[in-house]
């Protein structure tokens, strides 16, 4: 039987290894599902602006239903709003190496 | 000399550039910090700044960074200097330079708050710099556009047996993508489903060759034999020139090339351009590991395929076409670019990559270690043409290759079919990706001036016509230098820009300035060189014919060129006097680093 150490090292490669295999296939599927999952988020966001900034655009209704799934990414929102972006940033920008 | 010394050099070079030059540097000058926090925790949006484990990183960086240029420099320095200049350039290229301009442009970034270089080119720098920039990049993807256009015609057309296998890929990367994002299949299944089919479609290549000979034959027979457009290639008849034609079946192939490329530039990114791009990886990741494990062994299994059978040294100044001239210096340091340096990683880096690191000790193994990896791949690369041989570049390289594969038991026809196919399709999804940004530098670039070019299909257009203009100079060899020129230089500046930063903080800023000196220097002489041989190989000849397509073509390649000159040259006074301004001025405290939540 292989001594603890050299299985524990194993483990820890065989992980890695697998973790790297996933950044080289689905790990780019992954972000960009996360990416139009965010676009879809920011249409919420929008609609409950109005409330943000004490102006109703919308029946308040509405925005009161959306306010518990929006709280927790207002603020990561507002950073992305912020943000100066340049044009290299764009999702489509993507080359993946020449 | 045979593959299996060349393997333990390349994996010596690896271990040694990492452990005893770019480890050091990590410590002692950069000083990264794994409390400190990196913008990727502190600016967390879930999308664009993610804390990404460094093993997954390491992999998305890689397969970002390594593509088709390692493998063409590679093939073309091998052809025109011999493999041991190639060698020599790359072990010492990636180990003093390549590593350090991938880490280092990751570096500036995650401490300077996860900006791109061009905004920190703006702050740091001056404010034009971020216009020449776009100089660079749209001419840097042109030229390459043009580059694989060409080198992609002429494969598909002299290639029947692999046109199947290219067509079969675009419908699987479309179904694909259907499957992922409409009907939410599972990935491993859709990956065995569309990988698998294609990867028949490849090896059945050669039941279809007579169909598409055929299809080359009838295309030809309407202009009844007669070519398209006749122009000077010097690359010809042993590299002195000769006559060159463009028949139709060529251009059949340029404009299904062009048909693929818009359809991957305009259509959503999901529909075809990223699953034909994962596809495409599959099929290349196999041939390259089978490749590279069957180099290792073949000195013990197949010694015949492990010989090199090239000549080592074929001169400091091949010709190539009856005036032009090939110096060692500076061409072949262009001439290779991406498996030793390469600008477009540092672009990549600092935008993609700096935002997910995790922690400052994971720059390094990301940064440095992909550079590093991506230098096997550009030795795999060369090793296959040394031991290939037979015919042009790129059918010495898939002989050679599918030697090293053919070490696995895999029939010989078969290994080299895979071999020609991963050749191929690496090239093909980059091409389509290269249009599809093209589109959006033009926009971004003119859209304020001329507003039609804000329409991605007018700007999808133009980018591919002017590609095809191009091509139609025929010689895709100087289009890969200047592109390399770009490249190199792309790099050379964002060494500048490290290096001025390493100033304005108060740091050793010798690792990254002496090679963007270097860098500098040697790619506007390469690009000077290239005009020289456009001028007189390319244009000349063909304007002496009365040829005018070609001498459009060739015009607009040495207008290119100096241009590229003229950007480099406004950005190195510009740097030259930051870097002056920011050494003249004590070095500032330290910040405090924000902690690490």
């Amino acid at each position: 039987m292989l001594p603890r150490s050299v299985t524990d090292r194993v483990a820890r490669l065989r992980e890695a290894a697998g973790r790297f295999v996933y950044g080289l296939t689905g790990y780019e599927f992954a972000r960009h599902a996360l990416a139009m999952r965010h676009e879809m988020e920011a249409v919420f966001m929008v609609v409950t602006l109005g409330d943000l900034i004490g102006v109703p655009v919308l029946p308040p209704v509405y925005s009161v239903r959306l306010l518990p799934y929006v709280v927790p990414q207002i603020a990561a929102w507002k950073r992305d709003m912020a943000r100066r972006k340049e044009f290299l940033e764009k999702d489509e920008y993507d080359l993946h190496a020449v | 000399m045979n593959t299996l010394l060349a393997v333990i050099i390349g994996a010596l070079t690896v271990y040694l550039a990492y452990t005893l030059y770019a480890r050091r540097i990590d410590r002692r000058v950069i000083q990264s910090d794994p409390k400190r926090a990196t913008p990727a925790t502190l600016y967390m949006d879930g999308v664009d700044f993610m804390p990404t484990n460094r093993n997954i990183l390491f992999g998305y960086h890689f397969k970002s960074i390594a593509a088709a240029g390692p493998i063409i420099g590679a093939i073309v320095a091998a052809s025109l200097w011999g493999w041991l200049p190639a060698i020599i350039w790359l072990i010492l290229g990636v180990s003093f330079i390549g590593w350090a301009s991938d880490y280092s442009a990751i570096v500036i970034s995650v401490r300077n708050d996860g900006n791109s270089l061009s905004a920190i080119a703006h702050k740091l720098v001056s404010p034009r710099t971020r216009t020449v920039l776009f100089v660079f990049i749209f001419f840097y993807l042109l030229l390459v556009a043009g580059a694989f256009v060409g080198i992609m015609a002429t494969v598909l057309e002299s290639q029947p047996k692999t046109q199947f296998g290219v067509i079969v890929l675009t419908a699987m990367g479309l179904l694909l993508g259907q499957m992922l994002y409409r009907w939410r299949t599972g990935l491993v299944g859709a990956t065995v489903l569309t990988v698998g089919i294609t990867m028949l479609a490849i090896l059945a290549g050669g039941w279809s060759e007579g169909i598409f000979g055929a299809l080359n034959a009838g295309l030809n027979n309407l202009t009844g034999g007669a070519p398209i457009v006749t122009y000077f290639d010097p690359m010809l008849a042993g590299f002195k020139g000769a006559e060159a034609k463009i028949m139709p079946s060529l251009l059949f192939w340029a404009l299904a090339i062009c048909a693929f490329c818009y359809a991957g530039s305009v259509l959503p990114i999901w529909r075809m351009a990223q699953p034909v791009v994962y596809v495409g990886f599959w099929i290349t990741a196999t041939a390259m590991f089978l490749g590279l494990l069957g180099a290792a062994v073949a000195g013990f299994v197949k010694p015949e395929v492990a010989q090199f059978v090239i000549p080592a040294f074929r001169g400091w100044n091949p010709q190539l076409g009856p005036s032009g001239i090939m110096p060692l210096w500076p061409m072949l340091f262009v001439t290779i670019a991406c498996g030793a340096i390469s600008g477009w990683h540092a672009l990549f880096g600092a935008v993609g990559t700096a935002r997910q690191i995790e922690n400052e000790a994971d720059m390094l193994p990301v940064g440095g270690g992909s550079m590093l990896t991506e230098f096997l791949l550009a030795l795999l690369a060369l090793l296959a043409v040394a031991v290939g041989a037979k015919g042009a570049p790129v059918a010495a390289f898939a002989t050679g290759l599918g030697g090293f594969i053919s070490v696995w038991g895999v029939p010989i026809q078969y290994a080299t079919s895979l071999a020609f196919a991963a050749f191929i399709v690496i090239v093909l999804v980059v091409t389509q990706l290269l249009f599809r940004v093209m589109r959006v530098t033009l926009s971004e670039w003119l859209g304020d001036v001329i507003p039609p070019v804000r329409n991605q299909h007018v700007a999808s257009l133009v980018s591919i016509a002017l590609a095809i203009l191009l091509v139609l100079t025929g010689t895709w060899v100087y289009l890969w230098q200047l592109f390399g020129g770009a490249n190199q230089l792309m790099a050379a500046l964002s060494l500048l820009l490290v290096t001025v930063w390493l100033a304005s903080v108060g740091k050793n800023w010798l690792f990254a300035g002496l090679p963007a000196i270097f860098m500098y220097v040697t790619t506007i002489a390469a690009l000077l060189v290239t005009a020289y041989n456009i001028y007189f190989n390319v244009y000349q000849p063909n304007m002496a014919a009365g040829r005018m397509v070609p001498v459009v073509g060739s015009g607009l390649m040495v207008l290119v060129a100096l241009l590229l000159v003229a950007a480099a040259i406004m950005i190195g006074i510009d740097g030259w006097r930051a870097f002056q301004r920011y050494r003249r001025r004590p070095a500032p405290a330290p910040k405090p680093a924000a902690a690490r939540a």
